[in-house]
């Protein structure tokens, strides 16, 4: 475990600078806090959780897919190497499950092109919102960057992850780490209780329809759920076409959009807010676990921070539970 | 990656969110966390803000019309010839005979500049922008009854109300996060009245809904005060210490008894009553409205009477009240704001006042400006089908889409001496001109826009223009420079802006080092003002809020056998406006590909007609083939079509009846008939 003190966080990442580009928690000038890069605002790996989905890095919001011009496709230039600071423990888990699926069956290169040549580290300890607690990740990640009211302890998982902080110092006092690592398993979380009752009621077929009728009554289709959630991975595809050249690119779907499942003959079996929102908390938390074995939605808050009307999935699980458990 | 901050290009509501670009390219948006008016949030449109920037229909370079067909051409030629047939026109039938359209999609500057550009180069007062079409009853109905046409409050007053009525606005489609806020104030407990005969989402949610005929809000608004006064719920301490002419209102609505009230609106008067007395009965009641309201014959009358009601009920002044006007587009306030209206400069400075005119006209270096209040945009067609009208240069509008009458403005267009067309996409109306000028889109410049609560925002470039395309307000100067006139010579965006403040007592101390966000709201007379989230607090702009009694007129166009349907109009949620961004916008055109028409289930029976099949609708003016779509979202007898698509274009039906008084057209009712398309 190594030490990297407040005032050494600059040049520990200009040196890194040098060889990966980086992508770490930054204020942007309005206070909104995203992972970035630092020519867009200062430093912030104090703060939890960042806005936006930190899974953007391997699939961004739109990407192209193919170029073509006067026939020839062209070469896409190799990404550089990525190191990104901020991931949570949630995040983490996220991006283990989406690294599953993007693998699963028919591996996507585009996805696997940026995430394998990824460096990840993950930020845990006393720098949640207002110094709270963010347990330990423990692993998932290159490194772990471990805020003890004082200084980072800096935690290698991977060889990639060891190199990166092979000259730092060695920490002196890691007891902390050490207690959280025994204690992180059991600390409770109610968030994750109120979710798998929410999940076993579905599941149990426990939730009628009126209640996804009001649930949609609320939905404005403004997709921001998907569009933040960090295990939503459904994409559109488009193609531009101009004299010589065809762009085929690919940008986040989202599954509470009539569009979604619409049949070119017009018919949609998901053709209502209510079945459209019923089926985004369905496939997380009733068609994952059946899949995957786990509900996919891992806690990160994403979707209940962006949603203009109250309806994200902790919201709606809430509801649930307090109304059918 | 690089993220530039910057304000929504759609609606008024003004979200701010940022750009992310990679290698030069725009690759997403992320909204702000910590704006006021959207808290993280964004709607589907905002969210799909950055996708129809780099679509390869983009004008990249200007275009002039040779052997009958639009070529390349150098910025040099273009510009040469704008300024030269410009002035052609002019010499051969005077200044009036060129019109300049400027937009609400532009800037506050390039707005501004427009208008300085009409005025102070080419010597007119022929200046307007699409505000004609969506608030000018606004904007003449509020000057007159409260001395200044905005949303009195502001969006946060949303989460502090105990009653919303919205009445003609489809809030949670077409200012989706105020319509959110709605919705949630009503979970939190405030009551909601809806008064639209159509089913929107927010009906879902209301106490009550009124299903009023179109065209009936006078009545029913007047039926309301009738009810307030006679019931004694009117705030009478307000009205005698805020307000004149009192009296005139109160006889005028004598006679709008519930029964009476009824009869014209086709509601029962019940729902009258309990409407009247939950609004009156609040602490604290806000009005929200938008084209319903404005876009009739009698659209200011409609204004007057929602001021009315709310100084009647002391509910002006206050947070949590107020009459908010939604403004559609995301830079209309600041286009009227910045003079781009024929009978005012910036700030709602009258040109027929020889003090103002000379205030500007100093300011401009110029010997003179013109006195006569030139021609509202809705009044050009027929001016130029007159023949005194030959010239139009038009600055990201689309009328071929979006004016009523399609057919009229198709051959006005195409009959001019000269049409210029400054825009971001080939429109339809760019099609037609003689001269295209390829513009800067929103994410490739700098500039601000004010929202709808009139706060003034900036916006940030965030990647270059494609090909050869300039920003608006670069071209506008360009012009004046090629016509002769030495005063228009700016470094930046904030230099134009400077120039504004200093002739616009209201953005007297809005300046760029000032507009970090959250920016700042109107009015803002000096550097030292905090600007203002609610107007007429301990007086109206004007002094006394001032009631303006108003007679009930019907529609100019009702059903009779031949046409026995009404027609309304208006916008779906992913569309905007005439398409040209959004039908370019992957998700967006596959939510709504094609141009339909609502109609009630019962109709549909009637005539035999099938959800999606093909119609024939038919109007005096034209006729258009659509698809049909059934839903009780209508009522029966009532027909909506959104304006989005040329194909299948509602506005080949509409009619250019206009408001006597703000020239706004009669949108929201026309008589069509339905065919079955074999």
């Amino acid at each position: 475990m190594k030490l990297l003190t407040p005032e050494l966080l600059d040049a520990f990442f200009a040196t890194l600078s040098q060889r990966w580009e980086l992508r770490l928690p930054i204020l942007l000038p309005d206070g909104t806090r995203i992972i970035g890069s630092l020519i867009d605002g200062r430093l912030a790996l104090h703060g939890g959780a960042v806005s936006g989905k930190p899974t953007a890095a391997f699939f961004p919001q739109q990407s192209t897919l193919l170029s073509v011009t006067d026939g020839t496709v062209e070469e896409t230039p190799s990404p550089p190497p990525l190191f990104i600071v901020g991931f949570t423990p949630s995040d983490l888990a996220s991006l283990r499950f989406i690294d599953r699926f993007f693998a699963d069956g028919w591996r996507d290169d585009l996805y696997f092109t940026l995430r394998e040549n990824a460096a990840i580290a993950a930020l845990s300890g006393y720098c949640g919102l207002g110094g709270a607690l963010i347990p330990l990740a423990g692993g998932d990640c290159d490194l772990e960057f471990f805020w003890d009211r004082s200084s980072w302890l800096v935690i290698a998982y991977s060889e990639t992850g060891k190199k990166l902080i092979e000259d730092l110092p060695d920490a002196a006092r890691t007891e902390v780490v050490e207690l959280l690592r025994q204690t992180t398993p059991s600390l409770p979380d109610e968030n994750e209780t109120v979710i798998r009752a929410a999940s076993l009621l579905l599941r149990a077929d426990r939730v009628p329809d009126s209640f996804w009728a009001e649930i949609g009554d609320r939905c404005i289709a403004c997709t921001g759920c998907n569009l933040a959630c960090p295990t939503c991975t459904c994409f559109g595809v488009q193609d531009w076409r101009s004299a010589n050249k065809t762009e085929r690119s690919r940008m986040w779907d989202s599954c509470q959009l009539d569009g979604f499942m619409r049949e070119a003959g017009g018919h949609n079996p998901l053709g209502s807010e209510a079945e459209r929102t019923r089926r985004r908390i369905h496939h997380k938390l009733a068609a994952d676990p059946q899949k995957w074995g786990e509900i996919s939605c891992f806690l990160c808050g994403r979707c209940d921070a962006v949603c203009p009307t109250g309806i994200g999935i902790l919201a709606v699980a809430g509801e649930i539970v307090a109304r059918f458990a | 990656m690089k993220r530039t901050l910057t304000v929504c290009p759609y609606c008024g509501v003004g979200c701010t969110f940022y750009l992310v670009s990679d290698g030069g390219r725009l690759v997403g948006v992320e909204p702000s966390t910590t704006s006021p008016v959207n808290r993280g949030g964004l709607c589907v449109k905002g969210w799909n803000a950055y996708a129809f920037v780099h679509h390869p229909d983009r004008l990249t370079t200007p275009l002039m019309r040779r052997d009958g067909v639009l070529q390349p051409a150098s910025w040099n030629e273009a510009l040469n010839l704008v300024v030269e047939r410009l002035q052609a026109v002019q010499e051969t039938h005077g200044k009036d005979a060129v019109m300049f359209a400027s937009s609400a999609k532009a800037t506050n500057e390039e707005n501004f500049l427009l208008m300085k550009l009409a005025r102070a180069v080419f010597g007119t007062n022929n200046i307007d922008h699409c505000a004609r079409l969506c608030h000018s009853s606004t904007v003449t109905g509020l000057a007159e009854t409260f001395g200044s046409g905005a949303m009195t409050n502001s969006i946060s007053c949303f989460d502090q109300t105990d009653v919303i009525l919205v009445i003609g606005s489809n809030t949670t489609e077409q200012h989706p996060l105020i319509g959110s806020r709605i919705l949630n104030a009503v979970r939190n407990g405030t009551r909601l009245i809806v008064a639209d005969n159509r089913r929107i989402r927010l009906a879902r949610h209301a106490a009550l809904h009124l299903r009023h005929k179109n065209g009936s809000d006078v009545a029913l608004l007047n039926g309301m005060m009738h009810v307030i006064i006679a019931e004694g719920l009117a705030d009478r301490e307000f009205i005698a210490n805020r307000t004149e002419n009192y009296d005139a209102l109160a006889g005028s609505v004598t006679d709008w008894t519930p029964e009476r009230t009824a009869a014209a609106t086709g509601l029962s008067a019940d729902k009258i009553i309990a409407a009247a007395r939950m609004y009156a009965g609040a602490g604290r009641a806000m009005i929200v409205y938008s084209m319903g309201i404005t876009q009739h014959s009698h659209g200011v009358d409609n204004v007057r009477c929602i001021a009315s009601l709310a100084m009647l009920t002391g509910n002006v002044g206050r947070l949590g009240t107020g009459v908010n006007p939604l403004r559609g587009q995301n830079n209309v306030q600041g286009g009227c704001d910045m003079g781009a209206l024929p009978d005012l400069y910036s700030g709602y400075q009258k040109v027929s006042d020889p003090l103002m005119r000379d205030k500007f006209a100093r300011a401009w270096g110029v010997s003179s400006l013109p006195s006569e209040p030139g021609l509202p945009l809705t009044r050009a067609m027929d001016t130029a089908s007159e023949g005194r009208l030959h010239g139009m240069f038009i600055m990201g509008e689309n009328p071929m889409l979006s004016d009523p009458d399609q057919g009229h403005v198709r051959k006005v267009l195409e009959n001019l001496e000269l049409l210029v067309v400054q825009d971001i996409f080939l429109t339809e109306t760019a099609a037609v001109a003689d001269i295209v000028l390829p513009a800067a889109c929103f994410a490739e410049k700098e500039g601000t826009f004010t929202s709808t609560e009139r706060r003034v925002q900036r916006l940030h470039k965030a990647v270059e223009p494609p090909g050869q395309a300039r920003a608006d307000w670069k071209i506008i100067c360009d012009i004046a420079e090629r016509a002769g006139y030495e005063g228009m010579r700016y470094s930046s965006p904030a230099e134009i802006l400077d120039e504004a403040a200093s002739l616009t007592p209201i953005y007297g101390g809005i300046i760029y080092k000032r507009l970090d966000a959250p920016g700042l709201q109107w009015p803002c007379p000096d550097q030292e003002h905090p600007g203002t989230p609610i107007m007429h607090l301990d007086r109206f702009s004007r002094g006394l809020g001032h009631f303006t009694p108003v007679s009930h007129r019907l529609p100019a166009e009702l059903p009779d056998e031949q046409y026995p349907f009404v027609l309304t109009t208006g916008r779906t949620y992913f569309h905007w406006h005439t398409g040209s961004m959004t039908r370019r916008t992957h998700l967006l055109a596959r939510e709504e590909p094609c141009s339909f028409i609502e109609l009630h289930p019962d109709d549909a029976a009637m005539i035999g007609i099938r959800n999606r099949d093909m119609l024939l609708v038919s109007s005096r003016r034209g006729e258009i083939r659509t698809e049909a779509r059934m839903t009780e979202m209508v009522i029966p007898g009532v027909l909506f079509m959104p304006f989005h698509f040329a194909e299948g274009a509602a506005n080949a039906l509409t009619n250019n009846v206009l408001d006597p008084e703000s020239s706004i057209p009669e949108f929201k009712v026309c008589a069509v008939r339905l065919e079955k398309i074999p």
